[in-house]
């Protein structure tokens, strides 16, 4: 083979050429890169810090929209089948596509679909199929269930109602993963229409899911089922989808219930029908953790106390883990018990087996044989399963669990025990401990392999002892026991040891002693226990039975005997060593179930303590057994004191105590990981080489020889304690260099790990945090086993469980359809109480009409859905809630109710009813519930009505507000005011009449005045809480359920009509003709005014009397002419006038322009002279001043 | 519809019962307090911090019978917000603290409290233990931030009373799981020695006997003195010392030791009190853990009010106040704890045997908190 390689052509280099140039520069001058940068710096400058710090913003934002808030992953390593909830108006496929997907996925049919339907789908899914009908009740359960909704369309028809309900709900409750399926595609027969209503469909669907959703297309049916490949299809997408939680699921436990057994009594039944039942509850536990005896509610029943929760074998599991790609058919699992397949159903003491009596479709029935033979047969098979052994024995069913402890009591009234006197080192004193004598020893384990085989539940660390490892070790301790008893007690005990056996007599029939000696102890020391007694109730308590107390003598002279083993211990703590150390493993052993013992008592028994407390308190109904439980009831009256105060036996002036804590002080010895000197020292073997730089001197590590040769010296100088390490090192230079460069080579890539993950972010660190959370938390219980881990955690998701749930109404048994859901949710820790709850919410868009406040609502909120009475309410700017009578249209409002406490941020919807279907929308409104309350404040306006009676200037008596002093009273200092605006004060009440008082206003009032008070009234929420018990109905009338009315109903109803105020009803408007008045103005008033203001007295001028009046000319022909011509020569004149003078105008300007610049040149002129003049003016003047000059000069 | 309640014997462990009734939402009826006894019926202490449970709540009913030897409880809502409450001297402040303590966090508004008694008294912690050491603890639960505090405005001791603190604590909505395993080891020691109506020298005189003895262990101890007077010194004379042991991861061990109250028995000389308490304060050391004795409940509570998580914690022995409030945690969660004792190692000198204790919340959310 090797030879056969063909070598390949060595790559030639090239030596000249562009190519071989360019890649020398390369080489001499560094990367291209940095080149770049330095060539051209201008291209890589900051051009804009702003659009840098821009760009960087919307990086980030960017980066930041993609993070979800980190949640701790606390899904099971096996989860629960998924929920697939098949959701359509009727008539449009559901039961076909679950029978084709179930066909496809285990190939087996299934007739009538009842109830949920789980089989294997995969390696690592499980599916379970549930077919909701078309009732609304049913649509609010599943959708709170659903992990994935089919949701089927009738494409023939379009969407219906029914879908856009569904996905409200959803929307309210957490959006389940939907995924469309459109059906009767074959129904079109042009393509055309098909693929345009195709697109119709599905642009709708997205805008209701969200864009891109799925939307499967089923083309057409084949003898009445879907195409076989379309559906293999289908169900590819089904088992690889992802789901993301939700937020109610993963807060609360929850059963989808795929079985049913009534366990009441058949005689109380036969006796008397109506009597409540007690029923198991079977199905897988999903969402979180369930504690036993939580509080459940069961949507359509109410809330209830689970009696008992027990986890059973998985009847569909999972394939094991093999490395196959698919599932062979055994594998192919399908459980359905309501549906009637599933063959034999196991109890936790029964076994159901189911007779397929012909493809009969009824409940799968109790199959009891006649015979007790072969019931107990039966029944023994049962409990030999494996998986059943952790389950409580019964040997006949109907019968109590049988008690070990019974046996136990027995077999201890026989034997009886022995001590053995156990060293103990470390309270330096000797311990007694109790051990089991050979025979009883055996008996003992052979009662527990019995209980195990009776699948008892009493959980008993040591009495497990079922495989081969645990026998070995129980043998070696039993050895070690009879050794330490024989040999190697501490030389003077012989004397105690006499003492001892008169003790063993009183010890041996009540092991119960030592702990109501210790109570004696607690309640001396104020209800606390010393260390010591507490260990010795460790040893002590092996089995906490209820015996018979015993007398305080004996407890005494335990007591005292105990004081004086341990003076004499003091002295010889140095002694049997070897002793002390197989006692210490033994005393490991025992230390970790007797401390939980201690605190918890046995766990098994505990469960049902309180009531058989109570069952021991009689005996026959007659008699109370009377026992001194002095001790117990001074305990339970002792002072509530947490302090915890020291133990006494520490004396804490000796040296050996105070040494025994030198390490918790940081003065003390450190560990080897943490000790500073050990670590300054690999650090130095690592880091010790470096060169000063400056000085360029190079410092060497201790290295080789010489290196260790220091270390030695430097380690003996430091503590002694590690200097063995040092001389160890004698290896050669070479492997010690590679070492540490080895060494210092991985610490480098931590560093750089580090370093790089630098930019790791907030959200970075809590993602990680919770992931070791999350791994914690798996890891935490993983290899406890199953019961015992479902003590500590709870139930997991995942398990199989069987819920049994007492004084449930019969209707549920009697009236018992598979195919409507019962839902097992389980409530938080106050969750089960009612109180208040203040809620946001709005009226859905949808809905017809708005709600008003006081009409009973049906609300499905958190598990439940309930009628309820709403007040709605409006947050004022001051913070005060006034009610509103109706909710607004398109607003958000406040609304109150009283209902069960839900934790605040849960989503509700509520409906007007949940009766029959309705042409319009139904789900009314949608909210969130944000604060819950024992009170609350909400308030209606309220405006009291009085009238003035006497008026004195400003005050004002006013009557008819209030009836007595005593109310005025509680109103002084109010503010009122009038219809027309006045304000005023309310002052003092009056005596008489009563109610009436002084007021004082802004401005006089009138007698006619209306005065009015505001004020607010507290309105209180109706305390209606009433669950809808939809499924306690009968079959076929489930979706019939009533409840509370309206009042519009009721009126409705009995045909009761609306009386309306008759001044509210509208009658014709009569108004009478209006007179007005003429102004009159007193004569005073006339004479005083100005004239313009003065009434104007004269008359209007009249016609001219017929004297006066000129008569007209009328000129003759001639007459005419003449004037005519005059006229014209008058405006020939006028208009020759009128040139002129324009002619004349022009020649004055003109002439006035011409004088104009004479003038001018005449100034100009004068101007020049002037300045001549003065020119010489004032050459003469300086002459003459020169000239003075020089006379002056002269002079002197 | 309402859960079922629990039924509880004597008065033992009162307030245990009416915290987690409270927190649970459980109602808890009590009976036989004290019946058989000379003078039945609830005291006047346990009156009081009834009347202060239902200050802090809205809507809880509390009925007792005639003789009072029977109570029964239905809790309401915690409100929280200003209370002002004035403790009944025959118990300290403590005793009311720290109920309150494990309520707080849990209001609809932040409490702010005022109680006014005994701030110093020798059967309840003392405020300055709490105040050093379960708020360092709530602090690890994320119960922190602006207005987490308690403050000692006026000192008053046992007998008398007449002192009063400030408790402020903001409100939460979730707890979060916390792995406290590991206390490392004591950097210093802190402590308050403390004295009213007696000569201030007193204070001195316990510092320098208590570092007599911690002083073997430790250089780096520090303890203030305080001494209060005048309107600030409460009615009776006294005094007291409160040592504080600091680890590494941030754990608080604490001893404390008060004077024996006037007019009650033997007088102590304050070296021996100093002495004695630096011996209890080893002594708490010795017990070792995250957490100190007193607060072992306060971190077993805040551990299981917790996320559904898995929550560890390393105590010291459990004390029956403590074993006790595991039952009860039982009770009324249905949380049970793994216990797991770690044995010191042959050559290690770390004190006892300490208890690892492991539990898984019960994803508690705060219910009163308002959302807006």
């Amino acid at each position: 083979m090797d030879g056969k390689v063909k070598k390949q052509r060595p790559h030639q280099q090239k030596h000249s050429g562009p190519k071989a140039e360019r890649k020398k520069l390369k080489k001499q001058g560094g990367s291209t890169e940095q080149d770049e940068r330095k060539r051209n710096p201008k291209a890589f400058a900051v051009q804009s810090a702003v659009r840098m710090a821009k760009t960087f913003h919307r990086a980030q934002d960017i980066k930041t929209k993609k993070h979800h808030i980190p949640h701790v992953d606390r899904t099971p390593l096996e989860p629960p089948p998924i929920v697939i909830v098949v959701v359509g108006p009727p008539k449009v496929g559901k039961s076909t596509l679950i029978r084709c997907l179930i066909k496809n996925f285990t190939r087996q049919k299934l007739g009538d679909i009842c109830g949920p339907v789980t089989i294997v789908s995969g390696k690592k899914r499980r599916l379970t199929f549930m077919e909701c009908n078309n009732d609304i009740n049913t649509m609010i359960d599943l959708a709170k269930v659903a992990d994935l909704v089919l949701m089927l369309i009738d494409a023939s028809f379009g969407f219906e109602m029914e879908t856009f309900e569904f996905l409200n709900i959803c929307q309210v409750h957490g959006f389940p993963r939907i995924m469309g399926v459109l059906t009767h595609l074959d129904s079109f027969k042009n393509n055309k229409t098909l693929r345009k209503t195709k697109k119709n469909l599905k642009h709708r669907f997205w805008t209701e899911v969200y864009q891109g959703a799925k939307l499967f297309y089923l083309s057409g049916m084949v003898y009445g089922e879907y195409q076989t490949q379309e559906v293999k299809n289908l169900g590819r997408f089904i088992s690889v989808m992802k789901f993301r939680p939700l937020v109610w699921q993963t807060s609360h436990p929850y059963v989808l219930v795929d079985r049913m057994e009534d366990l009441t009594d058949p005689e109380r039944v036969r006796t008397e029908p109506k009597c409540d039942r007690t029923v198991s509850l079977y199905g897988y536990l999903r969402g979180t953790l369930m504690k036993n005896r939580g509080q459940v509610h069961i949507p359509g029943i109410g809330d209830f106390q689970v009696a008992d929760v027990n986890f059973l074998p998985d009847p569909c599991s999972l394939p094991d883990a093999q490395k196959k790609r698919a599932l062979n058919e055994k594998e192919r699992l399908l459980y359905a018990p309501m549906a009637g397949v599933g063959g034999v159903v196991y109890d936790k003491d029964a076994v159901y087996i189911d007779l397929p009596a012909g493809h009969v479709k009824q409940q799968q029935e109790e199959v009891r044989p006649t015979t007790e033979l072969v019931q107990s047969l039966i029944d023994t098979h049962a409990t030999l399963d494996t998986k059943m052994a952790g389950s409580r024995m019964s040997l006949f069913s109907g019968s109590a669990g049988l008690e070990p402890s019974e046996v136990d009591e027995e077999s201890r009234a026989i034997q009886g025990l022995q001590e053995t006197h156990v060293w103990d080192p470390h309270t330096k004193r000797n311990r007694r401990k109790v051990v089991f004598t050979e025979e009883e020893q055996e008996e003992e384990e052979e009662d527990s392999s019995d209980d195990e085989d009776g699948g008892s539940e009493e959980y008993d660390q040591e009495e497990q002892g079922d495989d081969e490892d645990e026998e070995n070790l129980s043998t070696f301790l039993r050895k070690e026991r009879v050794r330490s008893k024989t040999e190697a007690l501490p030389a003077k005990r012989p004397k105690l040891e006499e003492e001892g056996g008169a003790e063993r007599l009183v010890f041996a029939d009540s092991e119960d002693e030592l702990q109501s000696e210790e109570e004696d102890g607690r309640a001396r020391d104020s209800g606390h226990c010393s260390e010591e007694e507490e260990d010795e109730e460790e040893d002590a308590s092996e089995d906490e039975e209820e015996d018979d107390a015993a007398e305080a003598a004996a407890n005494n002279q335990t007591m005292s005997d105990e004081e004086e083993e341990e003076d004499e211990g003091a002295l010889r703590w140095k002694e049997g060593l070897q002793l002390k150390a197989s006692q210490a493993f033994l005393r490991q052993q025992q230390a970790a179930p007797n401390l939980r013992k201690l605190v918890y008592g046995a766990v098994a028994k505990a469960e049902g303590s309180e009531e058989e407390d109570e069952e021991e308190e009689e005996l026959g109904g007659l008699f109370r057994v009377s026992r001194p439980q002095n001790s117990k009831k001074l305990e339970a009256n002792a002072v509530d004191c947490s302090r915890f105060h020291g133990d006494s036996s520490h004396d804490w002036e000796s040296e050996e105590m105070l040494n025994s804590i030198r390490d918790c002080f940081v003065t003390g010895k450190w560990d080897d990981g943490q000790d500073a000197a050990v670590l300054l020292k690999e650090d130095e073997e690592l880091y010790g080489d470096f060169e000063d730089l400056e000085t360029g001197e190079v410092h060497a590590g201790q290295s080789g020889l010489q290196g260790s040769a220091e270390q030695n010296s430097d380690s003996d100088g430091d503590d002694g304690d590690n200097g063995e390490a040092g001389e160890s090192v004698e290896v050669d230079d070479e492997v010690q260099k590679n070492k540490r460069l080895e060494k210092k080579r991985r610490l480098k890539e931590r560093f750089n790990e580090e370093y790089d993950d630098g930019d790791a972010t907030y959200f970075d660190d809590l993602k990680e945090e919770m992931q070791k959370q999350a791994e914690l938390n798996r890891a935490e219980f993983q290899d406890v086993d199953d019961d015992t881990r479902v003590q500590y955690e709870g139930f997991r998701p995942g398990m199989y469980i069987r819920l049994e749930i007492s004084s449930v109404p019969c209707e549920l048994v009697t009236n018992f359809d598979p195919h409507y859901p019962i839902i097992l949710g389980g409530l938080g820790s106050a969750e089960g109480n009612i109180g208040y709850l203040q809620m946001r919410l709005k009226k859905h868009r949808w809905h017809g009409r708005i709600l008003k406040t006081r009409d009973p609502l049906i609300l499905s909120l958190g598990w439940r859905r309930f009628q309820t009475i709403p007040l709605y309410h409006i947050e004022d700017h001051n913070g005060r809630h006034r009610l509103l009578k109706y909710t607004p249209q398109h607003m958000h409002c406040g609304a109150t109710i009283w209902g069960p406490v839900t934790p605040q941020g849960t989503g509700f919807l509520a409906v007007q009813s949940v009766t029959g279907s309705t042409a319009n929308f139904r789900i009314a409104a949608t909210g969130v519930v944000l604060d819950l309350d024992k009170s609350v404040t909400i308030v209606k306006k309220l405006k009291l009505i009085g009238h003035p009676y006497k008026i004195y200037k400003n005050t004002c008596f006013i009557k008819d507000m209030f009836n007595t002093m005593l109310e005025v009273a509680k109103f002084e200092g109010a503010s009122i005011r009038t219809v027309s605006g006045v304000r005023g004060q309310i002052k003092k009440a009056l005596s008489t009449p009563p109610g009436a008082y002084r007021a004082t206003f802004e401005d006089r009032l009138l007698m006619s005045d209306i005065v009015f008070l505001r004020s607010w009234y507290p309105v209180s929420v109706p305390q209606l809480y009433n669950p809808v018990t939809s499924l306690l109905l009968p079959v076929g009338q489930k979706d019939q359920w009533g409840g509370m009315r309206t009042l519009g109903q009721l009126k409705h109803d009995l045909g009761i009509r609306n009386n309306p105020n008759t001044d509210s009803l509208y009658k014709p408007v009569v108004r009478a003709q209006r007179r007005f008045n003429p102004l009159h103005i007193p004569r005073q008033l006339q004479k005083a005014l100005p004239f313009k203001s003065k009434l104007k007295q004269q008359q209007p001028k009249g016609k001219t009397p017929r004297d006066l009046q000129r008569p007209s000319v009328i000129r003759e022909p001639h007459e005419r002419k003449v004037a005519a011509l005059l006229h014209a020569l008058s405006a020939v004149h006028h208009h020759r006038k009128k040139k002129a003078h324009a002619v004349q105008h022009a020649k004055h300007k003109e002439f006035l322009q011409q004088k104009d610049k004479q003038e001018e040149a005449k100034l100009l002129r004068q101007k020049e002279a002037r300045k001549k003049l003065y020119r010489v003016m004032g050459q003469m003047d300086r002459k003459k001043q020169r000239s003075s000059l020089k006379g002056a000069a002269q002079d002197q | 519809m309402a859960s079922h309640g629990m039924v509880y014997d004597g008065c033992n462990y009162f307030r245990q019962r009416l915290v987690l009734s409270t927190l649970s939402g459980k109602r808890v009826k009590i009976k036989n307090i004290r019946s058989k006894d000379d003078n039945p019926g609830v005291r006047d202490f346990e009156a009081s911090f009834i009347r202060l449970l239902d200050k802090v709540t809205n809507g809880s009913r509390i009925e007792i019978n005639q003789t009072g030897t029977v109570l029964f409880y239905q809790p309401g809502l915690l409100s929280g917000g200003t209370v002002e409450h004035d403790c009944h001297t025959q118990r300290s402040i403590g005793y009311y603290l720290e109920a309150i303590l494990m309520l707080a966090p849990f209001m609809k508004t932040p409490l702010k409290a005022t109680l006014r008694g005994v701030t110093n008294g020798p059967t309840d912690p003392t405020v300055d233990l709490l105040k050093s050491t379960a708020l360092p603890l709530m602090k690890k639960f994320g119960i922190d931030g602006e207005g987490f505090d308690l403050k000692v405005v006026k000192r008053g001791m046992a007998p008398g009373g007449g002192g009063e603190v400030i408790f402020t604590c903001p409100v939460r909505r979730t707890i979060r799981p916390l792995q406290l395993t590991d206390p490392g080891k004591i950097k210093r020691i802190r402590g308050v020695a403390y004295s009213v109506r007696v000569s201030p020298q007193m204070a001195n005189r316990m510092v320098e006997s208590a570092r007599g003895v911690l002083n073997n262990f430790l250089p780096d101890i520090y303890i203030y003195t305080d001494h209060m007077k005048g309107a600030n010194s409460g009615k009776s004379p006294g005094f007291g010392l409160t040592l504080v042991a600091e680890t590494l991861n941030g754990s608080f061990l604490s001893a404390e030791m008060v004077s024996t109250p006037q007019g009650q028995g033997e007088p102590v000389v304050p070296e021996n009190l100093g002495r004695t308490c630096a011996q209890l304060l080893l002594e708490e050391v010795y017990r070792g853990g995250y957490v100190d004795s007193s607060n072992q409940s306060l971190a077993l509570l805040l551990m299981t009010l917790g996320q559904q998580d898995v929550s560890k914690v390393l105590l010291g022995t459990l004390s029956p106040y403590t074993i006790e409030f595991l039952r009860h945690i039982r009770d009324f969660f249905q949380v049970m704890f793994k216990i797991e004792t770690q044995k010191p190692l042959e050559d290690e000198r770390k004190g006892g045997d300490k208890v690892l204790m492991t539990c898984v919340g019960v994803g508690y959310s705060n219910i009163n908190k308002t959302l807006k």
